[in-house]
């Protein structure tokens, strides 16, 4: 018998809308916490933030899930476009497989925690990450990510559309300004929840230190 | 006009499309569903001329027209239970009774197009279930075999449909444009938050012009 956790005071709702979350039907998801991506935000906080969240997870069985974000052999006209400005866009794409790459290892994430490699910002697009969720009834997302106003937001707002039901954790995220960050934030709680809900890090680890 | 485009110009009008999102009665007329929820309506009615003026010129160049409607089917199956319940809480759930017919149903009053901005005969009205163009929908598969490369997004809102849209068309390898004075949000500083977001960093999704811009994007195109 898997004990329910206690909902999250989250803005705009009380998280998850039905009460109902457990490690059966929850997973964490930590989007983007790549080491170019961290130095590029100066993201050192918001990385221990997520650490944190990791080993809370793992403590209380719930699944941990990871995103990596890399370049794809072959951009589209677009990407290239992207590509070509470098350092300039705020939130680089490094190649697979280079340093920058390569996931924090400060997150402590376990050995067999699945990751999903994405060319974009959503981690849903043109991977089995829906797959994955729906084959273990997975139906609650607490989410962390680099940037907020795009890993994050991408990823989050394709799976509100999906049906899952989400919560951003606030200070497990970071935007190339804090206000992107800010606003984005904003945007998902707009309207009793456009994109679903919002809330920091102390109050889901003590909802997961509790089971 | 290396400025409009994001990248390339478009082989010939063809190859581009108006997308006009969501300019439903339940999102920007009075009676529909925002504006029963007590919400100012004045911000999504505000871009109405200027959309009917977008729709002008790209039918008047010969680009391809597309129209989209949020809703969900009547028996509400592609309706997700937290939407549902979101709605009800904020005050009228989707689903349900309201001035104009059931709130965001296809076929109800308040799910048509507003008629300032009506679609065409032969003009295509995708209607999605989601934020998301692209999400649940055959929107890539239609625009695939239409041969289109480059898509304007305008109508409403800002901040959910228009960007969602937007940032989709991207990740598909569309180029993607946003004319800033087409689209709004319910809440201005949402609106605002939004379009500094995307023009950030000289757009990292496609780039954000006006009507001015599209205007003598299209004439370049048939110069």
């Amino acid at each position: 018998m898997v004990e329910p956790f206690a909902g999250i005071a989250a803005n705009p709702y009380s998280w998850p809308f039905d009460g109902r979350w457990s490690a059966d039907d929850s997973a964490l998801l930590i989007l983007g916490f790549q080491n170019g991506m961290v130095a590029a935000l100066d993201a050192e906080p918001e990385l221990a933030v997520a650490a944190r969240l990791v080993s809370a997870a793992q403590a209380a069985g719930l699944p941990v899930i990871a995103s990596r974000r890399g370049r794809a052999e072959t951009l589209s006209p677009v990407a290239a476009r992207r590509a070509a400005t470098g350092a300039d866009v705020g939130d680089p794409i490094f190649p697979p497989r280079t340093p920058e790459w390569q996931l924090a290892e400060a997150l402590g994430l376990p050995s067999d925690a699945p990751v999903f490699d994405h060319a974009g910002d959503n981690a849903f697009y043109s991977t089995g990450l829906e797959t994955w969720l729906r084959q273990r009834a997975i139906r609650n997302l607490v989410l962390a990510g680099l940037p907020t106003e795009g890993l994050l937001h991408a990823t989050q707002r394709a799976a509100n559309d999906m049906g899952f039901e989400c919560i951003a954790i606030s200070d497990a995220c970071k935007g190339t300004t804090e206000e992107r960050h800010t606003g984005q934030l904003r945007v998902t709680a707009f309207g009793n929840g456009l994109f679903g809900t919002v809330a920091r890090s102390d109050q889901i680890i003590a909802a997961l230190n509790a089971s | 006009m290396t400025t409009f485009w994001p990248c390339t110009t478009p082989e010939k009008p063809g190859k581009a499309a108006l997308v006009v999102i969501d300019m439903q009665v339940d999102f920007c007329a009075p009676g529909g569903w925002v504006d029963q929820l007590g919400e100012d309506v004045s911000n999504t009615r505000s871009v109405i001329p200027a959309v009917a003026e977008a729709l002008t010129i790209a039918r008047d160049a010969g680009l391809a027209v597309y129209h989209t409607r949020e809703g969900h089917k009547p028996d509400l199956s592609d309706l997700p239970a937290n939407k549902q319940w979101r709605t009800r809480v904020h005050g009228l759930g989707i689903g349900d009774e309201g001035a104009s017919g059931r709130i965001l149903v296809r076929g109800e009053p308040g799910f048509e197009i507003v008629p300032e901005v009506a679609a065409l005969p032969g003009e295509t009205v995708i209607d999605k279930p989601g934020k998301s163009s692209f999400h649940a929908t055959d929107f890539d598969d239609r625009l695939k075999a239409a041969g289109i490369t480059h898509l304007i997004v305008i109508g409403v809102t800002s901040d959910c449909c228009v960007q969602s849209t937007f940032r989709d068309g991207f990740e598909r390898g569309y180029e993607c444009v946003i004319l800033e004075d087409c689209t709004a949000a319910v809440e201005t500083p949402n609106h605002q938050a939004t379009m500094e977001i995307l023009k950030a960093f000289g757009g990292r999704w496609g780039t954000v012009s006006d009507l001015a811009g599209f205007r003598a994007a299209v004439e370049a195109l048939h110069g």
